[in-house]
């Protein structure tokens, strides 16, 4: 949630430090060769407004996304720096000369000739896009690192599958955000008509650009990525959704308020404008960090700074065996689990709050959570391995149990359905549905009385080395037998067909029992099946 | 006895050789440090300037306050530009060292980000309104010292704290949320109070120097910038003296001996100290005459070189205290050759480049003055 925060922000404003030094330079340019006094007098106040966001809030958020990572994941920031730490030397420099270039650029108006400062504008935009061109490597290489996985070559991890597509897609949001920043400083009588239209130019032009970069670039993102794509991420689907909605609507702004009717572009809807740039960029940033789950770096190392190579090691030896900071010595604690959480979970998730595990194992008791834990990476979602030995995973279920109070019910016939339906989505509705499209159970229990359903529930952990051993209270059963029985036999409109659904096995590499297997029920998607795409 | 636990060396090799880090390192943190202590430093004379100037009878304090609230952004700018190449480089030779105790003390450590922010807009409100001498002008500056002093302090703990493994997992089990501070350490207090009291000598000696560029257009007032300069610079390294041997004693014996034994700290040492005290006695010397001669210079020259020699021993006590649990020569590199060519050619143009512009600058200030002349 930290990185998310402070990255959008800077990625908001350090594309717009790209595309804004291109659209003062070239607004310059045009200013001075049409000797237009007031689209120069608006360089200078945009000049101004320009360093004072970019220089402060856009190289200091930068900072602080090396002072976040750093934190959250610092194996992964070590990784990447030792992987590319000339990548960012490269990029430092091109970031010196970005600063001192913006600082002169804005106090030598008056001081400078025209060519001088001109020159000083073209060298803060190449500097700046260099600097983006660096770190587009450097990013697009988190989630493809292409051969660099073999060879570990610099070039082939810089240059690899989406490094083109994704530096014109940066670009042509660089320029979208160029346009919209700059009705910020529209002048108030004199030229603001032309430099609305101008600005307008800069985001319809991004915009027009970015689809057709952004469909190049989703099309070299890797096979597990796409599955995301598919419509059944409820997160993704969002970004998406929200992604094209804030980029419309900033075009259909542009297009009215700025080209047709520039007197329009007041205060309000520049705001909205804002909105809608910072609502694009969060959804980019949301997909570009969701398409990579559960790695952080792909093929290399989890979300949650495990490296891949070394989940076998800790599957057969324990997390303790090789931690530095543990707050007990007492494996067999709630404490030992709670310390567990905050190694390898707390990454992506709170306790509570952003990404709230109390809310996802409401239901549980320690023993099915310790036993859910080793099948984690083939629940619905994006779940790394847990990386953990039994031990581990007893005292982290312990602490999952511990942030719910048990559930107890008093069952009546009014109630039984909607208890049956809550105890499914606690103990089974992580893996299955009932006529869903994920692991459907429709098949299994189709014409099965409630009493026939809750006969199978003692032998489940014995059917399949995945599913989970039945501890349910007996009430609980029942009604949830009763839910099953009465889900399975309701009339169907139509078949529901087999979706390919992410789970964390799309992208493992460990070997693993196929899901399903034993189950008795052929219509069953094995997990893995994305990775046949 | 406390279990001594430090994160394992990253399993990747190094992309390039050590010394080669070790070189860029020390070279882009004394450039920090002169930056950053313009900028802190900077930030305590103006506004000492700027309150002193608020009566008539001080119209060259005022003066300097203008003059210097128009640099402040940008130092800063620098300050922070030059510490994130710093903090690259640090990363890569103790990156587990520095991410641990990052991490201990995290809350504050992220706190850096904000009150940097704060601290910029506020350098930036001052060089606004500084002029008028009004307002909350003032007020405004003296949050922005206030808060660069919190920084300083934030990073005074974790750079210490990234050194004292065996401090580490006590504060881990007592704070586990990144509240900690590193002031158990006795050398905390002594190196923050060394860095602060440097930052203002340091620049001292920048104003001396400038007070001699001052005085060839106004002799008066360029005098009185290098005498007053002189003046602090002297009195500000002689407690820094003090205070050098405040952390000096402070710093266990064990580690203390490990630098004093070594040769090369030695010298180091040594150097500083001669150094110091020759630039201490050519700027006092220098600014004494009626026209101050062109040892204030020298004297300005030496204090950087002295700096830079503090740098060094800077880094090699950090050597001395992570010797039990890191050597770096042990550590494999696999060179990534091309890449660190290219690197090195880019930075000699980003160099120039920046070079050429404040060429431009200087050259469109020389034709405007003339052309006023020729008015």
């Amino acid at each position: 949630m930290l990185i998310a925060l402070v990255a959008v922000l800077h990625v908001f404003v350090s594309h717009f430090a790209v595309g804004g030094g291109f659209f003062l330079v070239t607004t310059e340019r045009m200013a001075r060769q049409e000797k237009d006094a007031s689209l120069l007098d608006y360089c200078k106040r945009h000049s101004k407004f320009f360093a004072l966001l970019t220089l402060v809030f856009g190289a200091i958020s930068g900072v602080g996304i090396w002072f976040t990572i750093g934190l959250v994941s610092p194996e992964a920031t070590s990784t990447l720096i030792h992987a590319f730490v000339w990548a960012w030397a490269i990029e430092w420099v091109f970031f010196f000369v970005e600063i001192a270039a913006a600082i002169i650029y804005a106090k030598t108006w008056d001081s400078l000739p025209e060519g001088d400062h001109m020159i000083v504008g073209w060298i803060y935009f190449v500097a700046a896009w260099m600097s983006l061109f660096v770190i587009n490597g450097i990013l697009t290489f988190m989630l493809t690192p292409g051969r660099w996985v073999e060879t570990q070559n610099f070039w082939d991890g810089i240059f690899n599958p989406t490094f083109w597509p994704s530096l014109v897609a940066r670009t042509a949001v660089s320029a979208i955000l160029a346009g919209i920043f700059g009705y910020i400083t529209l002048p108030k009588e004199d030229g603001r008509e032309k430099v609305s239209r101008w600005a307008s130019t800069w985001l319809i032009g991004g915009a027009l650009v970015l689809p057709v970069s952004l469909w190049w670039y989703f099309s070299r993102i890797p096979l597990f990525s796409q599955l995301y794509m598919n419509g059944v991420m409820t997160g993704v689907r969002h970004a998406v959704r929200g992604g094209i909605a804030f980029t419309g609507l900033a075009v259909a702004i542009a297009l009215v308020c700025g080209v047709w009717k520039p007197r329009w572009m007041r205060p309000p809807v520049v705001a909205l404008l804002l909105v809608c740039g910072l609502g694009m960029i969060g959804a980019g940033e949301y997909l570009r960090e969701f398409l990579r789950k559960p790695w952080v770096i792909n093929k290399v190392m989890y979300a949650n700074d495990i490296r891949a190579a070394e989940v076998e090691g800790l599957q057969a030896k324990g997390v303790r065996q090789s931690a530095n900071f543990l707050l007990t010595d007492d494996a067999t604690s709630t404490e030992y689990g709670k310390n567990l959480f905050q190694l390898q979970c707390g990454s992506c998730h709170a306790a509570s709050g952003y990404r709230g595990m109390n809310r996802r194992v409401d239901g549980w008791d320690a023993a099915f959570a310790a036993d859910i834990l080793q099948h984690i990476h083939m629940l619905r979602g994006t779940m790394p391995p847990y990386a953990g030995d039994e031990t581990d995973r007893k005292a982290l279920g312990q602490y999952l149990a511990s942030l719910n109070p048990a559930w107890q019910f008093n069952i009546t016939d009014a109630n039984r359905l909607e208890i049956g339906e809550k105890v499914f989505g606690a103990r089974c509705g992580h893996c299955h549905t009932v006529n869903g499209n994920f692991r459907p159970l429709r098949g299994t229990f189709e014409k099965a009385t409630p009493s026939q359903v809750q006969e199978v529930f003692p032998a489940l952990g014995a059917m399949s080395s995945n599913m989970p051993d039945f501890n349910a209270p007996a009430d609980q059963a029942e009604a949830l037998a009763f839910y099953i029985s009465h889900e399975a036999n309701l009339p169907l409109a139509h078949k529901p067909a087999p979706a390919e659904i992410p789970t964390g096995t799309n992208h493992s590499q460990l070997v693993r029992p196929a899901a399903g297997v034993g189950t008795g029920n052929a219509a069953l998607p094995a997990a893995g099946a994305g990775e046949a795409r | 006895m406390q279990t001594i636990a430090i994160p394992r060396v990253d399993p990747m090799p190094l992309p390039g050789p050590v010394w080669l880090f070790t070189g860029l390192l020390l070279v882009v943190f004394t450039l920090h440090v002169i930056a950053m202590n313009s900028a802190l430093g900077g930030g305590i004379w103006t506004l000492w300037n700027y309150l002193r100037g608020r009566h008539s009878e001080h119209p060259y304090s005022r003066r300097l306050a203008n003059e210097l609230s128009q640099m402040l952004p940008t130092l800063l700018a620098f300050t922070v530009t030059l510490g994130v190449a710093a903090l690259l480089f640090v990363q890569v030779l103790f990156g587990n060292f520095l991410y641990t105790s990052s991490i201990l003390i995290g809350s504050l450590w992220l706190a850096v980000i904000p009150l940097v922010m704060v601290a910029y807009y506020g350098y930036y409100y001052f060089s606004y309104k500084a002029e008028q001498g009004k307002g909350i002008a003032g007020c405004v500056l003296a949050i922005s010292v206030c808060v660069l002093l919190t920084i300083g302090f934030i990073f005074v703990n974790n750079m210490t704290l990234m050194l004292r493994p065996d401090r580490w997992l006590g504060m881990y089990r007592a704070h586990p949320n990144g509240w900690n501070l590193n002031v158990g350490d006795y050398t905390v207090i002594p190196r923050y109070l060394h860095i602060v009291n440097g930052a203002i000598a340091l620049f001292a000696a920048i104003l001396a120097h400038l007070g001699m560029r001052k005085m060839k257009a106004d002799a008066e007032y360029g005098r009185w910038l290098v005498q007053r300069a002189a003046l602090v610079f002297a009195a500000c390294t002689g407690l820094q003296f003090l205070l050098g041997m405040w952390l000096l004693l402070a710093i266990p014996r064990e580690i203390a001996m490990t630098l004093l034994r070594d040769p090369l700290a030695g010298a180091v040492f040594g150097l500083a100290l001669v150094s110091v005290i020759a630039a201490m006695l050519l700027i006092l010397l220098g600014s004494l005459a009626e026209k101050p001669s062109a040892l204030v210079n020298v004297g300005f020259g030496m204090s950087l070189v002295t700096l830079f020699l503090m740098v060094c021993l800077r880094y090699l006590l950090r050597l001395a205290y992570l010797k039990p649990y890191i050597n770096l020569s042990a550590l494999a590199v696999k060179p990534q050759v091309g890449v660190i060519g290219i690197f090195l050619l880019l930075f000699v143009g980003g160099l120039a480049t920046v070079g050429y512009m404040l060429w431009l600058v200087a050259r469109g200030v020389k034709t405007r003055a003339n052309v006023a002349v020729m008015r």
